[in-house]
């Protein structure tokens, strides 16, 4: 159709001289937000909101979705160099990025990461241009029961992104499950496991869990390795860039990251943790070099960090032509709107076809300069390894405190905060992933909401989640996971318990 | 549209003009206040209402008055975190809140304690406006009318949709039950725009939400209001009847003000609020407030703390009502 009319229109907009420059100043600011641990978008959007009041709403928006994927981009720098996620969704490139890190060859898994995200971005990009009122329809056609389906979907698949048993990581899985209990009741408003503890009345912060369990617990574990002489990590000129062999490596990650996050994003709720949840665990089971991943496979930075970056410029999608936020920075989003008297929702696409066009062009042009800005930086972030853990640790701290009391202001989440990190070491002494916990964190509430928003809808039947196509598609696949990934363990098992008759034979 | 839309906002633009005029016989002035910033602390994370209302205020107090202002969003636990925050800061102009319904009028009657005292506890300065929530019906029931509602839910059981438990749509929705004497099906949401795309979706039969912010949805024949929980008819949205009109006796008005600690010195109070009102004159405001859906009234600060008091007694029966007292 005349998609390409519409998009040469938009890039006319987003090369004007003052797009051009709010777009650099949003993608510098969420790059530079982004590796700050604890920092995530959503305060950086709040603390560029008022500057937004006073452009035009096309270049509020431009610079705002600026700041959005930026921080995508630089959550994964602290990921790798020193296993604390600069946002919760770069948790997951913690898993293969870090191993790297420790190898000396942290150089390598900073420029995939920065590859990855590119290309992520961009296929975001595509997919929002191309199929933007397609996907608002696909939004539109998931019930309560669709939801639930495709959350136990990505539960399943998730439970196998831990590196440890089996056993263990369904373990974590529960354990997120059970902490995400915590809180209102969204169906009664009843209170549960609050300990009569007013902050806890909402719940804990995602935010807080992903910086305590991987970021304190790091620091924490790091002080005694420190104590015992392990010190600085070395660098590996030698393996600074991604071989040949490297990049091919990448290619089918980032494509496969892409696909699998863009259809996330697009979906209101959903959003970039679980994006790039999921798609490591899709890598983990197709990838030739499965049994390298969570020992610093390329593949394992690649494929989260592409899932992430393309669910964060596919969540535009229905936050403008649904006028659904599926999170709080896309909340903002809509608020910023609000105030240039723009009503995010179905009508935006026509009545305000040139701001959403500009804004898709934006992104071509913002993922290029996020690219041009975090390449050349690569030698400096490596660099940051060698300053002695006396400065760096206390730096650390400090700025995941800022970070954690930005959340809601308040002190206790500093103290909860900490409840974490010690929780996260003991989770590392006895070698049990912080990842799946986190995952079924995630999940947990929206699937327990969706659970009973849907058996409420359908007067208690539970029969609505198979009759319905989409969501019987859903569970069918889901049982199909299930039966495979129990009779192969059943099929290695037989065939060790057959070697070891063999051999006593 | 846009005609329309002009045309309301030169007439409120000149309503307010007058209104603006008629007070000029107060004592203070509007002007600054405080030589340090002054933080306007809300209830609610950025980008809703009260959020949007606060970062208007903080714009034009230092564009029009040098009075400068900063958003300090402090959410959680139902806005009683802000409210308990804000009782305990030094009355001396520079920390202000947003006020609304979940810390001062809800919350005294859901929740067993409070930290603070919704009346005692605060200086209530300056009412800003209020918005008032309604039923809305899809297009193609054919519902246009409360009595007509009252037979197909009567017929076969109806959802709605609420943007949570305790919120003012889910209040409103025991009401109209109570009221109506029918029995329908709450079906939570987290925020309104979720229960909006699953009615969209045919999943929901009705849902509650705010009138005048619907209005897209309204024109574009996507839902049906078929009666606002207003006083009278309302700005914007006068084709929505009323539910009192109807003969029903429902009112629910969600407010905003400016409220600051107790003990704020009267005279500094008075120049607050006659500010905050020269601000809500702007013509830019009135606009803005217009597309928020908030119907914005002048009222003297007594009047405003009596409007606070009565809103405490007028929600008791609704929240005793929607069962989610202790809470």
């Amino acid at each position: 159709m005349d998609i390409l009319t519409a998009f040469g229109s938009g890039l006319a907009t987003a090369f004007h001289p003052s797009n051009l420059l709010y777009c650099f100043v949003g993608v510098f600011l969420g790059t530079f937000i982004g590796v700050l641990p604890g920092i995530g978008s959503m305060a950086a959007i709040a603390m560029i909101l008022p500057l937004s009041f006073y452009l035009e709403p096309g270049t509020a928006i431009i610079m705002i979705a600026g700041v959005y994927y930026g921080a995508e981009y630089g959550g994964s720098i602290a990921s790798i160099l020193m296993n604390i996620p600069g946002t919760p969704s770069s948790s997951i490139t913690c898993i293969d990025g870090y191993p790297m890190a420790r190898s000396g060859r942290a150089g390598v898994a900073l420029f995939v990461s920065s590859i990855a995200s590119f290309g992520g971005g961009i296929i975001g990009m595509v997919v929002m241009a191309l199929l933007s009122p397609g996907l608002a329809n696909l939004a539109l056609s998931f019930g309560p029961a669709e939801y639930f389906s495709v959350i136990l979907l990505g539960l399943i698949a998730a439970s196998a992104v831990s590196n440890g048993g089996a056993l263990k990581g369904i373990a974590m899985v529960f354990a997120g499950l059970m902490l995400a209990t915590v809180g209102v009741d969204l169906t009664t408003g009843d209170l549960r496991f609050t300990m009569g503890v007013p902050e806890l009345r909402d719940g804990v912060n995602l935010v807080i869990v992903a910086m305590g369990l991987f970021g304190v617990g790091e620091l924490i574990a790091s002080i005694r390795a420190n104590s015992s002489g392990q010190g600085r990590q070395t660098i590996d000129y030698s393996q600074f860039y991604p071989t040949r062999a490297e990049w091919r490596a990448s290619l089918g990650p980032i494509l496969r990251g892409g696909g699998i996050g863009s259809f996330f994003g697009a979906l209101p709720g959903t959003g970039q943790t679980v994006a790039s949840a999921v798609a490591y665990a899709v890598e983990k089971k197709v990838s030739p070099n499965r049994a390298n991943f969570g020992k610093g496979a390329v593949e394992g930075v690649a494929v989260p960090e592409s899932a992430n970056n393309s669910a964060t410029q596919t969540a535009f999608i229905p936050t403008l032509t649904l006028g659904v936020p599926g999170s709080a920075s896309m909340a903002m989003v809509i608020g910023a709107l609000m105030i240039h008297g723009i009503t995010p929702g179905p009508r935006l696409l026509v009545e305000h076809g040139d701001l959403f066009w500009g804004l898709v062009a934006s992104f071509l042009i913002g993922n290029v300069m996020l690219l041009i800005l975090n390449i050349p930086l690569i030698g400096l972030w490596v660099r940051l390894l060698q300053i002695p853990y006396r400065y760096m640790y206390p730096t650390i701290i400090v700025l995941i405190c800022i970070g954690v009391y930005s959340l809601n202001n308040n002190v206790f989440d500093i103290w909860l905060t900490l409840f974490f990190g010690i929780a996260g070491y003991l989770m590392r002494l006895f070698r049990f992933e912080p990842a799946p916990l986190l995952i079924g964190f995630v999940l947990g509430p929206m699937m327990e909401e969706q659970l009973r928003r849907a058996l409420l809808l359908s007067r208690g039947d539970p029969m609505v989640f198979i009759e319905r196509p989409i969501s019987g598609t859903l569970i069918a696949v889901t049982a199909g996971i299930l039966v495979y990934g129990l009779w192969t363990t059943f099929r290695a098992r037989r065939r060790s318990r057959s070697a070891s008759i063999s051999m006593s034979e | 549209m846009k005609h329309f839309g002009s045309f309301r906002t030169s007439l409120a633009a000149l309503t307010a003009g007058t209104l603006a005029v008629s007070m000029s016989t107060a004592v203070a002035e509007p002007g600054s206040w405080t030589g340090e910033p002054v933080r306007i602390v809300v209830t609610f994370p950025p980008g809703g209402t009260s959020d949007l209302v606060a970062r208007l205020l903080a714009k034009y107090l230092d564009s029009e008055f040098g009075q400068k202002a900063v958003v300090d969003n402090r959410p959680g636990a139902a806005g009683t975190v802000a409210a308990d925050y804000v009782a305990q800061q030094d009355p001396d102009g520079t920390t202000l809140m947003i006020a609304n319904n979940a810390p001062f009028t809800i919350a005294p009657t859901q929740f067993e304690s409070l930290p603070y005292d919704p009346m005692a506890g605060f200086t209530h300065i300056a009412f800003i406006g209020s918005s008032s929530p309604g039923l809305f019906v899809k297009p193609d029931s054919g519902i246009t009318t409360v009595a007509e509602f009252i037979a197909a839910a009567k017929e076969t059981p109806v959802t709605y949709g609420s943007s949570g438990v305790g919120s003012i749509s889910h209040i409103l929705g025991e009401a109209v039950d109570g009221e109506l004497g029918i029995e329908t099906i709450h079906v939570p949401y987290q925020g309104s725009a979720p229960a909006i795309q699953d009615f969209r979706a045919g999943v929901l039969d009705t849902f509650y939400d705010m009138v005048a912010q619907n209005s897209d949805m309204i024109e574009d024949r996507e839902a049906v209001a078929i009666a606002i929980a207003a006083p009278e008819r309302f700005p914007g949205v006068p084709e929505v009847p009323t539910f009192a009109e109807q003969g029903y006796d429902i009112v629910i008005e969600n407010w905003v003000g400016l409220t600051g600690p107790a003990g704020i010195d009267p005279a500094m109070a008075e120049t607050i609020r006659e500010t905050t009102e020269a601000v809500l004159a702007l013509p830019e405001v009135v606009a803005s407030m217009a597309d928020l859906g908030i119907n914005t009234k002048p009222m003297s600060g007594e009047d405003y703390t009596t409007f606070v008091e009565t809103q405490i007694g007028v929600w008791e029966p609704l929240i005793i009502a929607a069962g989610i007292q202790g809470k």
